[in-house]
């Protein structure tokens, strides 16, 4: 048996760096790929042997291989939404210990900096709304409306008070099921407005593109990107958490639907 | 289908408003301010070649997609160099105007009409062919997102 390189408290630090990579990784959204790939790396430039993971929806199990000893790790997995800064961190944190310019006690310093840091809600939920109008407005180009800025008027509201809500109420750690349901009931509900007291011209477009902001986009391209890199258990689960969050804003959709009378969908 | 004329004008339209939408969704995803211009030039190259391949040339809209994301994925390649983050990291945003939301809503809404009225042909026939698209427009996204990898840099990783 090789001799191992690390002393016994070394190995334990760096397979608790290691779980805590991929942990970041996997709690903000990335897939399971690049979570599998940066630990593994991040392992071995830190100086053990071999890196082994075992990914499920909601745990990690991690074993570091040093000489002929094994230290194992298992974290369990809370989603804490999509955040791409904390991706990028690991990432070039992974990068710096790569070329050498971070010891063990640096990367894990620098780890423990990472803070999932937010655009502030108030811009988001701007942005958001602005998107849903540029969608309504390419549904209407798409069938050869030019002349109507009000669809897009009235989808802006809609799905900005829509985004503002869905984040509010996130900050009172309700679950996302129930986050989209109502902010999707309150979205159809303002559209539903413009198709009953005629306001825009095309109050169809501006009910249908209000709600997309609660299509999980992010997820349901990681379920498939998982599942073709052989993935195949964090793939189908992330395929069903975006099938229930879509249920879930049907749901809410339904709801308003019936509310208000306005049957636009079908 | 019908082939489109697609004038240039139509074509800045469509950029700009696609671009729009990948900024907005990626800063709802955290994306760091950095690479927000790299999602919005995505978005919109995506969604213009889209056009173009799906309008313009009569192209499935499946492979039309496939096409651009693999498009998008492959500069994607290039910017995670420069910017060192894992491409990921901004071209899941710039796929976010090419994703089948409508159709999936359609979908699912028509499987709930069959539960509340009682099967009928029609309502049927609207769920399977929305239902359908959508399935095979994300799959289309995600492995045209994955292109690089699958065929170039294998077991290699990008960045």
């Amino acid at each position: 048996m090789a001799a191992a390189t690390l002393t016994e408290a070394e190995q334990l630090e760096v397979t608790r760096v290691c779980a805590q990579t991929s942990l970041l990784l996997l709690q903000h959204g990335a897939e399971s790929a690049l979570v599998e790939s940066v630990s593994r790396r991040l392992g071995l430039a830190l100086g053990v042997d071999a890196v082994e993971i075992a990914l499920m929806a909601n745990g990690i199990t991690l074993a570091t291989l040093c000489g002929d000893r094994s230290r194992t790790a298992v974290r369990r997995n809370q989603d804490r939404g999509i955040n791409m800064h904390v991706v990028t961190e690991v990432q070039r944190t992974l990068l710096l210990a790569e070329a050498g310019r971070l010891d063990l006690a640096g990367v894990s310093r620098q780890l423990g900096a990472i803070k999932p840091v937010r655009y502030n809600r108030w811009l988001v939920s701007f942005m958001i709304g602005l998107s849903c109008a540029c969608f309504a407005r390419l549904a209407l180009v798409s069938r050869g409306i030019q002349d109507d800025y009000g669809t897009p008027l009235l989808t802006f509201v809609a799905s900005a008070v829509a985004m503002h809500l869905r984040q509010w109420l996130a900050t009172f750690q309700f679950n996302p099921l129930i986050n989209f349901a109502a902010a999707a009931f309150v979205a159809t509900s303002i559209a539903a407005q413009g198709v009953l007291h005629r306001w825009v011209a095309n109050p169809k477009f501006a009910m249908s593109a209000c709600v997309l902001l609660f299509v999980p986009g992010f997820p349901l391209i990681n379920a498939v990107s998982d599942m073709v890199k052989g993935f195949i258990n964090t793939g189908i689960s992330r395929g069903f958490i975006a099938l229930l969050l879509l249920l879930a804003s049907c749901a809410g959709i339904l709801l308003a639907m019936t509310i208000w009378n306005t049957w636009t969908w079908l | 289908m019908d082939l489109a004329v697609i004038t240039f004008s139509k074509l800045i339209e469509d950029a700009i408003l696609t671009a729009v939408p990948a900024v907005g969704f990626a800063m709802l995803f955290n994306v760091p301010r950095g690479a927000l211009m790299h999602c919005a030039l995505g978005g919109a190259l995506g969604h213009v070649l889209r056009l173009c391949l799906h309008q313009g040339a009569g192209m499935p809209i499946e492979w039309a997609t496939l096409a651009a994301a693999s498009v998008v994925s492959g500069v994607g390649v290039y910017w995670a160099r420069a910017w060192r983050a894992h491409p990921k990291v901004f071209t899941v945003a710039a796929m976010i105007p090419m994703v089948p939301g409508v159709y999936a809503f359609t979908a699912l809404l028509a499987l709930i009409e069959i539960d509340r009225h009682g099967f009928t042909i029609d309502l049927m026939r609207t769920a399977v062919d929305n239902g359908l698209k959508a399935l095979f427009i994300v799959t289309a996204l995600a492995v045209g997102l994955a292109m690089p990898g699958l065929l170039y840099y294998r077991r290699r990783p990008v960045v």
